[in-house]
């Protein structure tokens, strides 16, 4: 396979020719639509007025829920979110009318026109709220192992606690866009910026009233989406649909940034409250964890969230008896959704504070707690759920970077800074990853993929995953050069189409390449036992003795060989012309099912995923403690990717992930006023880390020659798991916020630690000390 | 009058006459401009509040010297008028006309620079402006270049390591071969008083003082602008039409640096870019305080005039200026007056212009040997991010090391920019020990009660405005 192929789009990111969903040239009736939603967290519609609006020139329609042809509902997996708001609002924008005109300053000039008469009544605008209004969105879950409660009776050292985890806005480049194009009959064609453009497809379908096999949806490529266009880019797709439908001409929604951060959901917010217990050497011996999630006003998600955050608050490490308790509360706020990690962590970072505490208690280095801990390999390797893990390089890869971190003596260094320093503190922690791969909603792990050989020996391969920057259409294009033996570039991805391949999953938990890889190989498996008789044949046709044998036929540099009698070769597009014109079919479809997995949620018991990433970071902060400002100084990644398909895509996937968690750690703040309105719903308030908030030293490495068994050319999923090596740099800042009081004291902390967290944090440290 | 701006896209000379254009108005963002266009769909809206440089465009104009001078900028905050004259390149422009990438773009493929390649034209932009100076290639000018670029993808180490590789070796390009050509075409576009006016708004272009006083007293509700980086957010936010606007860009009496042995003048339509550099030797409070102000995109647009004249209570400037004592020249049709720069603000975005005045520039007088000023500015995230509180210190030690004479001022304390003045008193004369300097902690803490909002509480506030004074006296210590 070649290693470090550039992204198959970078030519046309560099030069600007990537077409995105508001780039698309379509014709001059494209109409723009637009969303009026409520600015109240809780009302009653009272009244309205939509007649000046509508008659103001330049508007083609304005429609509100009765003029739904179909279904008024856009909930994923459970049926409770509106399309439009009947005559109630459950959050600050949701949305209640649409309007489709000639320009976006003529939709403004129309909504100012809309009069509506609200009458708001009290809202839940927190957890805390929630739980003391029992407003739950559903059944509480429960996974548990071992007996917690005899256990941490006899412990010797507990520790008990709450953490809070913040919102995240996915902060996507590209807003929310969609263009639907109406067409004869009841066909829509939609062109959405979407994670999941079968689902896209179905919600399209459901709220135009009329069947999946009239709506096709494209996705050619996402600028960005983490989890925020797996179920919410649906909402801009239907309520386009409901304009084209409405106006019969195509019309685009392309939400404003500000609209964007407003309307969508979020990370779900969590509040995890924790007891646990261990003995002298800092061996975890229980721990119990109640998690909660905002799940805003609809279930979205939030139960699959809620379930890969449970299967999370283990991380690396072996806790014999454990007992996690979630729960989904509802609030009156926008639909809290999938982001990269999926729960995984707000689950994660609960185990790793429970740790850190440990260490600090124990007076022991927190990386010597966390080795001690770590899943064993022949013992000690079954998960709260019953799976066993299996495969584990936790030990290997602690002692590769404990040593090419100079962990230790950086260590020693960083005690003397401190000691020297009396505002100025250094801080440094080491963190594991352990994250499962596979949707845990089983069904979903399946994928398809169609793929053509045209007669000049080029090929067009098509799946069900979409791009969205990840880097998957690169893969793709690699997986099928390498299984057919052609060059890269005689391969073309296209556009995901639903009418190509159907009824297919989201492109999310970082399976896009291990389940589409997988389809597509299947594809091309299929072509290829088709060609190769044909191929024998071609090869047997002289008369030969010794004959070729349809074991031996490889493809191979553009070529089919015999490989036995390697001087028989026929170029592959000659081959592909030779099968054509004896009628062979040149087009197949490929499947795609996870194998062995299930997982009984009864009784919490299961194999859930197919297999574990591993990886882990060491990361270095320098905290100016008057002002709470610091600043990355090293970070060592270690990650673990089974056998790379593209080293650099994967390294790209490392980085970026662990400075988007960084972000989520540290400065990304989700502040709501008393009336549920989102502060900060601009890049001017909302901080995504800049390029002067990266490490200043940044080593990252590929664990090598760890091939892993029974995945797409031995390779791991690589999209989700590098998110949480951002714990070292959040727990290097506790690190150093804690030598202020000589790691005597437990500082406070949380997610996001924001300058004022922090500061906040060693005042309080300051004031202990001082008594 | 003239209505009719002339600049280059493509190559080619565009003009727009705004008597008769129908689709483009004066306060039309380049940025709309050009999505509008079939062939520059490569300029990406991100946020439209200069935040984020998806939108990132160059401009190139005459520096004076017979040469060009390319400056990156966010086209989503810039009206089209301000093209008049000027070379405006997009990222379509870039690759060479063979079809081969520009050394940038090619850097940015071999390093696996771009993801999803939504940001990726706008740090291309970004890359090109900083190739064609002849800035080096150091991390420092790099990272200071990209910080107005915002990526959620890469977490900008390939990009970084593309930006100098492509910067190490700068030959001249495809932009260096039409140069002369363009400068002729530039040369021709006469720079002339402008009145661009539709039945709803007012867009004046003066080219001398005087003029600009007539018009301001004509249109006393006119908005000066020269920049516009922040009175372009009423529009791309707050969809606001604007009136009536006087663009200042082509008076050169205002873009006038003048130094002298005692001071510097800077007249008001100097960037925040041109003062950062101009400041570097006598004035590095300034500076630093330049340094962090927003992005490089922003600070080619932002100027001296528009933030004073903005007065808002974070106050980016006026903290540092005044620990300088800088004294802000006015002038009205009557004359001139000079208000030193903590008398210039007087209030919630309010400054003490009387009507018919406007800012002609600043004088920052040299500081005696010995003085010590510096700045601070605490955010949520150090670049490009409006602070939560700013603070500027000025220290006059005698010659026991007692303090003579110390000014504290804060921004985002208060509804303006404001001095410690109690503080001041408690310090003045005191010795500069840690435990005078504990004392003045909660007299400092007391004399404040900020606000809490998007950015912070008022209780961090309270915390950050004390410790910024012991930071201040910490940092002392090391010098």
């Amino acid at each position: 396979m070649t290693p470090k192929i550039p992204h198959e789009s970078a030519r046309k990111h560099v030069t600007g020719e990537a077409v995105y969903v508001d780039d698309m040239l379509v014709n001059n009736q494209l109409l723009i639509g637009k969303v009026v939603y409520s600015p109240h967290a809780h009302a009653k519609i009272k009244s309205f007025h939509l007649d000046v609006a509508r008659n103001l020139p330049g508007v083609y329609a304005v429609i509100r829920y009765q003029d739904i042809p179909g279904e008024n509902q856009m909930g994923p997996v459970v049926h409770d979110e509106l399309c439009l708001a009947k005559d109630e609002v459950n959050c600050i924008g949701q949305a209640v009318f649409l309007i489709a005109a000639e320009s976006e300053e003529i939709c403004r000039e129309a909504e100012k026109l809309i009069k509506i008469e609200y009458k708001p009544s009290e809202a839940i605008l927190s957890i805390e709220q929630a739980i003391a209004k029992n407003n739950l969105m559903g059944p509480e879950r429960k996974i548990e192992t071992g007996d917690v409660d005899k256990a941490l009776k006899k412990c010797k050292h507990k520790i008990s606690g709450s953490l809070t985890t913040g919102a995240q806005e996915h902060w996507y480049l590209e807003t929310q866009a969609a263009v639907c194009i109406p067409g004869e009959d009841n066909e829509m064609k939609v062109y959405s910026s979407t994670q999941h453009p079968s689902e896209t497809q179905a919600i399209v379908a459901g709220v135009l009233g009329i069947n999946r096999n009239d709506v096709v949806v494209e996705m050619r490529r996402m600028g960005g989406a983490f989890g925020g266009k797996e179920t919410q880019a649906n909402h801009v797709a239907a309520w386009s649909a409901l304009l084209a439908k409405a106006t019969g001409q195509p019309v685009k929604i392309r939400l404003f940034r500000d609209d964007d951060q407003i309307m969508t959901g979020k990370r779900h917010p969590y509040l995890i409250n924790y007891k646990a217990g261990f003995d002298n050497k800092g061996k975890l011996i229980a721990v119990e964890f109640e998690l909660n999630a905002n799940g805003g006003m609809a279930t979205d998600l939030s139960f699959a969230i809620l379930e890969r955050a449970m299967f999370h608050v283990d991380n690396a490490y072996y806790i014999p008896n454990l007992r996690v308790i979630g729960r989904v509360w509802k609030t009156n706020q926008p639909s809290n959704t999938a982001f990269r990690g999926f729960g995984g962590p707000q689950g994660m970072a609960a185990i790793e504070t429970i740790v850190d505490r440990i260490a600090r208690q124990l007076k022991m280095d927190a990386a010597e707690i966390r080795r001690r801990n770590f899943y064993g390999i022949n013992d000690r390797n079954l998960t709260h759920y019953d799976q066993k893990v299996e495969n584990n390089h936790l030990k290997m890869m602690f002692d590769r970077i404990l040593h090419s971190s100079e962990y230790l003596k950086r260590r020693q260094d960083i005690n003397e800074f401190n000691s020297k320093n009396e505002f100025k503190k250094k801080g440094m922690s080491l963190t594991p990853v352990k994250f499962g791969i596979s949707f845990t909603t089983s069904f979903l792990n399946q994928a398809g993929a169609l793929v053509n050989i045209y007669q000049d020996g080029t090929v067009l391969v098509n799946h069900g995953g979409t791009e969205m920057g990840q880097g998957l259409h690169t893969k793709i294009q690699q997986i099928a050069a390498a299984e057919l033996g052609i060059s890269f570039e005689k391969i073309k991805l296209t556009a995901t189409d639903t009418s190509k391949v159907p009824n297919t999953s989201a492109t999310a938990a970082s399976s896009g390449t291990d389940l589409n890889g997988m389809a597509v190989k299947n594809a091309i498996d299929k072509l290829k036992s088709r060609m190769i008789p044909f191929i024998v044949d071609h090869f047997n046709e002289k008369g030969e003795i010794i004959k070729s044998q349809i074991r031996a036929i490889h493809f191979i540099n553009d070529c089919i060989i015999d490989s036995e009698n390697p001087a028989r070769k026929i170029d592959f597009a000659k081959a592909v012309n030779m099968c054509y014109i004896k009628q062979v079919p040149l087009s197949a479809t490929g499947f795609y099912r996870t194998p062995d997995i299930y997982f009984n949620r009864e009784k919490g018991k299961g194999k859930p995923f197919h297999y574990y990433v591993f990886g882990m970071a060491v990361s270095e902060v320098l905290l100016d403690t008057l002002t709470g400002y610091h600043k990355i100084l090293r970070t060592d990644i270690l990650h673990d990717v089974g056998d790379s398909l593209n080293p650099a895509i994967d390294m790209g996937q490392v980085q970026g992930g662990y400075i988007q968690g960084v972000g989520w750690c540290t400065t990304e703040e989700c502040k709501w006023d008393e009336k549920g309105n989102l502060l900060n719903h601009s890049p001017d308030t909302y901080k995504i880390p800049s390029i002067q908030d990266i490490p200043e030293d940044f080593r990252c490495s590929l664990l090598e020659d760890v091939p892993n068994p029974s995945t797409i050319r031995k390779s791991k999923a690589v999209g989700e798991p590098p998110f949480m090596l951002a714990f070292s740099a959040w727990l290097a800042v506790k690190d150093a916020i804690s030598a202020v009081a000589d790691h005597q004291i437990e500082p406070e902390f949380s997610i996001p630690a924001t300058n004022e967290v922090i500061l906040l944090s060693l005042e309080k440290l300051r004031s202990i000390k001082k008594q | 009058m003239n209505s009719c701006i002339g600049f280059i896209l493509d190559e080619k000379l565009i003009e727009i006459d705004f008597s008769k254009e129908r689709k483009f108005t004066p306060t039309t963002t380049v940025l709309n401009y050009l999505r509008d266009l079939p062939n520059h769909k490569g300029v990406k809206e991100g946020c439209a509040e200069g935040d984020c440089g998806a939108c990132t465009i160059v401009i190139a104009e005459l520096d004076g010297r017979n040469g060009l001078q390319y400056r990156a900028v966010n086209s989503c905050l810039i009206f089209l008028p301000k093209l008049h004259g000027k070379w405006l390149i997009t990222v379509e422009n870039i690759k060479n006309p063979d079809g081969s990438l520009h050394p940038v773009q090619q850097a940015m493929v071999d390093y696996h620079g771009s993801q999803c390649g939504f940001c990726t034209p706008g740090f291309i932009m970004s890359m090109f402006a900083l190739y064609k100076s002849n800035l080096p290639n150091t991390r420092a000018v790099i990272e200071d270049a990209l910080t107005g670029n915002l990526c959620r993808c890469t977490g900008y180490q390939p990009i970084i390591e593309a930006a100098e590789f492509a910067l190490q070796d700068r030959k001249p390009d495809h932009f260096s071969k039409i140069e002369k050509e363009i400068i002729a075409i530039l040369k021709k576009i006469v720079l002339k008083s402008m009145q661009m006016a539709t039945d709803r708004q007012k867009y004046f272009m003066p080219v001398s003082v005087t003029e600009l006083l007539y018009i301001k007293n004509q249109n006393p509700d006119a908005i000066i602008i020269n920049g516009a980086s922040d009175i372009a957010l009423r529009v791309t936010k707050k969809y606001e039409l604007i009136p009536s606007i006087i663009d200042t860009m082509q008076i050169e009496e205002l873009h006038v640096i003048r130094k002298s042995i005692d001071h510097l003048y800077c007249g008001s339509a100097i960037t925040l870019n041109q003062l950062m550099e101009v400041s570097r030797e006598w004035y590095p409070a300034i500076y630093e305080a330049c340094s962090v102000f927003g992005s490089k995109q922003i600070r080619e647009m932002a100027t001296i005039g528009g933030n004073l004249g903005t007065a808002s209570p974070i106050g980016d400037l006026p903290p540092v200026l005044a620990a300088y004592k800088t004294d802000v020249v006015v002038v009205s049709e009557k004359g001139a007056r000079i208000i030193p720069v903590d008398e210039f603000i007087c209030g919630y975005r309010k400054t003490s212009l009387k009507k018919g005045e406007i800012i002609k520039g600043i004088k920052i007088p040299k500081p005696m040997d010995g003085t010590i000023i510096k700045f601070y500015k605490v955010s949520k995230r150090k670049d490009l991010d409006i602070s939560t509180v700013s603070a500027a210190f000025r220290l006059t030690p005698d010659k026991e090391k007692k303090i003579n004479e110390i000014k504290i001022i804060f921004g985002g304390m208060a509804e303006m920019t404001k001095h410690a003045v109690k503080t001041e008193k408690f310090l003045k004369g005191k010795s500069r020990t840690r435990e005078t300097i504990e004392q003045a902690m909660p007299i400092l803490e007391e004399e404040f009660t900020p606000i809490s909002d998007a950015r912070s509480s008022a209780q961090f506030r309270s915390v950050i405005a004390k410790n910024l004074l012991l930071r201040f006296f910490d940092d002392l210590a090391d010098t």
